[in-house]
């Protein structure tokens, strides 16, 4: 008697234990007016708080806003999600044009071209919108539209200390332009015992960023291309060329001490704390900037020139965060309006006060602060839409060999081979 | 003694929650990792593409970086082996002989490897900086000038023993404990008549320490090789690999490429690292035996 007792409470225990949390999943899913959103910028969260209160006064539609960081995490989170089918109404992959590609085919996203060409899409800049739209006949087979609305839009440029550039003897009102002039900067610079430039280089992402300005100052679109496909070497002159600026950067001790490794959070303390001249950083570094120090004084300038390059220097940058609609999701319409209206001028200007980041509503553009402007027009100069990537393993492998440069490990020419020859390596596994 | 059917069923009731969850949670996921090293997929597809042992051959005969971060891995694991291990056992002899607060000193031992991986690599982070970090700041202050603004976790020679070093610093609480447990286990009699016999300390920690523990060091081995092995969290807070690659241990690699939607290649590779382990254990295993022996 008092066995059976006792395996019937423990039956009972396991069937609570399993099935309980499932029963309290479903009843979420079940609520028809609650709107999930995924996002990976945990700083925003009191922002988006407040918009979606205003949101649910206004429609009756509760939108939830879960942020999850650092973005790697953030990343798995949404693939494990995807895995399981269990994406939220809005989300971002955090992806490049390749995985996004097979979120679209698995079905994963809805494709908003209808409503973009509706009217939507004019409200926001051009850049934002290319970034996460389909070109006719693009190489991963997609179908051509928009998927992607943009959130706000960000560019990578080089803040400058106004101050420790008197320090130094620079003039703080016309910082330098060219290659040429931003390393004799940086000599003067170290001169005055100031580390010139520190950047986030430790994030692979961000030295790619740094080199790819130079990538299509050189190479201009068609040469990228080329390259891709193996038409031209890695190891051309103009490659050798690309890795020598980070050669010449060294051998003019413009590094701040430990920059190969450095987190981009770290470089930013640098920055702010007037440990470091010169940073290469995003247009979210202004509110970084004003929440680690708000007497900074600095000013921005876009990545020197070459003199003699064939092709105009352009820049990293496009969408900031962009969001996409889960396709599956029987509130997918609800997550559509929701966008609609945050992408409106008095939310997204509600967001650029609240957050310092460049809404990607054009007309909200023009009431920011003069630093911010900056970013926003050097919007027109980002990269330009690529109908092909380059596998990621070969550049991972450029960035790190840039860092090997960066650091005396490596010549240029011995890198830029390197990187060839595992493109070749790339090649042959592809076959 | 004679089991009814009703006993084993009740028998078998018992053990069914905890088989299911080992099923589910551990067989299930092996399985499919298993199956899933076949297969080329992003996570997302959903089609996996069959492509039989070539992630396999590719890896083993065509991935340098791989390998190159299994060579930065052994060399964290015999550091950690000879360093931690050996420091880990002077300790515990030390902390046996009844020293005055012993529980104290088991408390501050064990400190370190209680705290999150992550915290303590930023920890350290902090004390290896370059521009405001506190070792600089002492070696200075003690006449070594050429330190200044030496980034000990930015420079290949340093890099990858900064870290090991922390990670010494964080494991050798583990050792510690075990060690310090099986000393504890040796019968005080065997010394008392040791020391009748004329035997020294050295004559007895060499003929009744050593012996007595070989089935504990072999444990400590044993735990040491695959937690050093298996090095991630220190490495991600530290370095994230670099620099240029440097620092990169197999764990980083595999979420290097699963990062990258390289799920089958990243899952292949995790079994070939999971192979080298199982090599590496019960080859300590069976030297181990031989020592009992």
């Amino acid at each position: 008697m008092r066995k059976s007792l006792l395996l019937k409470v423990l039956l009972l225990a396991f069937v609570v234990a399993v099935f309980g949390c499932s029963q309290k999943q479903e009843q979420q899913i079940d609520d028809k007016n609650v709107v999930k959103v995924w996002h990976w910028m945990t700083d925003r969260q009191a922002a988006f708080d407040k918009l979606a209160e205003q949101y649910y006064k206004e429609t009756g539609v509760k939108v939830v806003f879960e942020t999850y960081a650092p973005t790697d995490v953030y990343k798995n989170k949404v693939t494990a999600a995807a895995s399981g089918q269990l994406l939220p109404e809005i989300f971002n992959p955090l992806s490049d044009k390749r995985e996004l590609s097979s979120y679209i085919k698995a079905g994963f996203i809805e494709d908003l071209t209808d409503e973009m060409n509706a009217g939507w899409k004019d409200v926001f800049f051009t850049k934002s919108l290319e970034q996460n739209k389909f070109e006719e006949g693009n190489e991963w087979g997609v179908k051509p539209g928009y998927y992607g609305v943009p959130l706000d839009v960000s560019s990578l440029m080089i803040y400058y200390n106004k101050d420790l550039f008197v320090q130094a003897g620079l003039d703080p009102n016309n910082p330098p332009k060219t290659w040429k002039e931003f390393i004799e900067a940086g000599k003067k610079l170290r001169a005055a015992n100031i580390q010139p430039f520190v950047s986030g280089f430790g994030e692979s992402w961000l030295i790619g960023a740094f080199a790819s300005s130079y990538q299509w100052s050189l190479f201009g679109k068609q040469g990228i291309l080329d390259t891709i496909d193996g038409k031209i070497a890695y190891n051309d002159p103009r490659w050798v060329r690309i890795f020598s600026l980070l050669n010449e950067m060294k051998e003019n001790k413009m590094f701040a001490a430990g920059m190969v490794t450095m987190v981009n959070k770290d470089a930013e303390r640098t920055f702010a704390t007037g440990r470091a001249g010169m940073s290469f950083n995003g247009s979210w570094g202004v509110n970084v900037y004003k929440s680690m120090n708000p007497n900074l004084n600095y000013g921005v300038m876009a990545p020197p020139v070459l003199e003699d390059a064939k092709y105009p220097l352009l820049i990293f940058g496009g969408d900031g965060s962009a969001m996409f609609v889960n396709a599956m999701s029987p509130k997918k319409d609800k997550a559509i309006a929701f966008l609609k209206w945050l992408s409106q001028r008095p939310q997204q200007s509600f967001l650029a006060k609240e957050t310092l980041n460049i809404p990607s509503n054009k007309e909200s553009a023009q009431d920011l602060p003069e630093v911010l402007k900056v970013f926003s027009e050097s919007i027109a100069n980002t990269f330009e839409n690529l109908p092909k990537l380059e596998a990621w393993q070969v550049t991972n492998y450029i960035n790190i060999n840039l860092q090997s440069v960066m650091i005396g490990e490596k010549t240029p020419k011995i890198a830029a081979d390197e990187v060839q020859a595992e493109k070749i390596r790339q090649e042959k596994a592809k076959k | 003694m004679n089991v009814t059917p009703k006993e084993k069923t009740v028998n078998l009731m018992f053990i069914l929650p905890a088989l299911i969850l080992f099923l589910v949670f551990n067989f299930y996921p092996l399985l499919r990792t298993f199956q899933l090293s076949f297969y080329q997929w992003n996570g997302i597809d959903k089609d996996m593409v069959f492509v039989g042992f070539a992630q396999y051959k590719d890896i083993l005969f065509n991935n340098p970086a791989f390998w190159k971060s299994m060579l930065n891995a052994g060399y964290v694991t015999i550091l950690a082996l000879t360093l931690q291990n050996g420091l880990a056992l002077l300790l515990a002899l030390l902390v046996n002989r009844q020293i005055k607060g012993e529980n104290i000193y088991r408390v501050i031992f064990f400190l370190p490897p209680v705290l999150s991986g992550i915290v303590v690599g930023l920890i350290w982070k902090f004390v290896y900086d370059g521009n405001f970090g506190i070792l600089n700041h002492w070696l200075i202050s003690l006449g070594f000038t050429d330190f200044k603004d030496f980034a000990w976790l930015s420079e290949i020679k340093t890099a990858l023993s900064s870290v090991a070093v922390v990670h010494m610093w964080k494991g050798f609480g583990y050792g510690f404990i075990i060690l310090l447990a099986g000393l504890q286990t040796i019968p005080n009699e065997l010394y008392e008549a040791a020391e009748v016999d004329g035997a020294d300390k050295w004559q007895q920690f060499k003929h009744i320490t050593v012996p007595c523990m070989i089935p504990v060091f072999t444990i400590v081995t044993i735990l040491t090789i695959l937690g050093s092995m298996q090095i991630f969290d220190l490495i991600y807070s530290m370095t994230r690999g670099g620099p240029a690659g440097y620092t990169h241990v197999p764990i980083t690699k595999i979420y290097e490429y699963m990062s990258n939607g390289e799920f089958g290649y990243s899952t292949a590779m995790a079994i070939i690292f999971g192979m080298v382990l199982l090599i590496v254990s019960f080859g300590q295993l069976y030297v181990s035996k031989k020592f009992n022996r």
